[in-house]
């Protein structure tokens, strides 16, 4: 499995990075919303594209919003199941997340039982991992 | 509206909820067994602050603050670093800011209307609002000051609103 942790904290892409190696992903990551476009397109020219994207909402240059929307408008990554990563905890935010084309939410703080509990409904755990 | 109109934050948000969300914070994020105790110890001599913005009808900043070397050993246990790893300035600006973004977007969940959340800054505190529109809590994390302050935004120079 192999995932892509996009954050503007260095510290969170370092938490969710173990947590994702620690279930046995490959771990990439990006700081912003472009630099995670430039990862899957640089990407695709070694056929290493994510299975996974987990995504902060609050970003600079392009948001995690912004990331979903760019990722929803290209088939080429229609297969990669994204997951709001994000302290955005309203109803209406998480709505608007879904309804741009993500497929899951986890707010911050988060445990990594949390993190494994959402991998398994997305049956992105990778075998051995206990669910 | 204008911003003497608006609620004061004492009337939004409670020192219980505060302490809630640190509570939830500082173990999933700070380390297993950590905690944020509510319990004052005497200030030093040197500052940091790490805050982000919440811009909605209720404006202000959720602020963290403690001395550079409580913000650096926060930053080791939030890294998981061991000796012989050590942290740089990046490596705190970054971590302090990360905490301070979570505190902040728990803190916007439970407040009434829409908000924005802005991206996490680190410095000298920014400058307090109205003198009611202030809800801090001073304790200490492993015996170290710290403190979380949620606070309005300083009123204009001038006097009036703030410009738009």
């Amino acid at each position: 499995m192999r995932a892509l942790v996009i954050d503007d904290s260095r510290a969170m892409r370092r938490i969710v990075g173990t947590i994702l190696k620690d279930f046995g992903f490959e771990v990439r990551e990006a700081g912003d919303g472009q630099q995670a476009l430039d990862v899957l397109q640089e990407g695709k020219a070694e056929s290493w594209v994510p299975d996974l994207c987990c995504i902060d909402w609050n970003m600079p240059v392009m948001d995690g919003l912004q990331f979903v929307m760019a990722v929803r408008a290209n088939p080429e990554f229609r297969q990669v199941t994204l997951m709001m990563v994000t302290t955005e905890s309203e109803t209406g935010q998480i709505v608007k997340a879904l309804a741009a084309g993500a497929h899951e939410y986890l707010i911050k703080p988060f445990t990594a039982d949390a993190l494994r509990d959402k991998l398994a409904l997305l049956g992105l755990l990778p075998e051995g991992v206990s669910a | 509206m204008t911003l003497s109109q608006t609620q004061p934050i004492t009337e939004l948000l409670d020192a219980a909820t505060v302490q809630s969300i640190c509570d939830e914070v500082w173990p999933s994020l700070v380390g297993d067994g950590e905690a944020f105790v509510p319990v004052p110890v005497p200030p030093p001599a040197e500052l940091v602050s790490a805050w982000v913005d919440i811009i909605g009808p209720w404006t202000g900043s959720v602020v963290v603050t403690c001395a550079p070397a409580t913000a650096e050993a926060l930053t080791e246990s939030v890294l998981m670093t061991r000796p012989p790893t050590v942290v740089d300035d990046e490596d705190v600006a970054d971590a302090l800011g990360e905490l301070a973004n979570v505190l902040g977007g728990n803190v916007k969940s439970v407040l009434p209307g829409e908000s924005r959340l802005g991206l996490p800054q680190i410095g000298p505190a920014p400058a307090r609002g109205r003198l009611d529109d202030v809800r801090a809590l001073v304790g200490q994390w492993r015996g170290n000051y710290l403190t979380i302050t949620v606070q309005g935004t300083a009123p204009h120079p001038s006097g009036t609103e703030v410009p738009q």
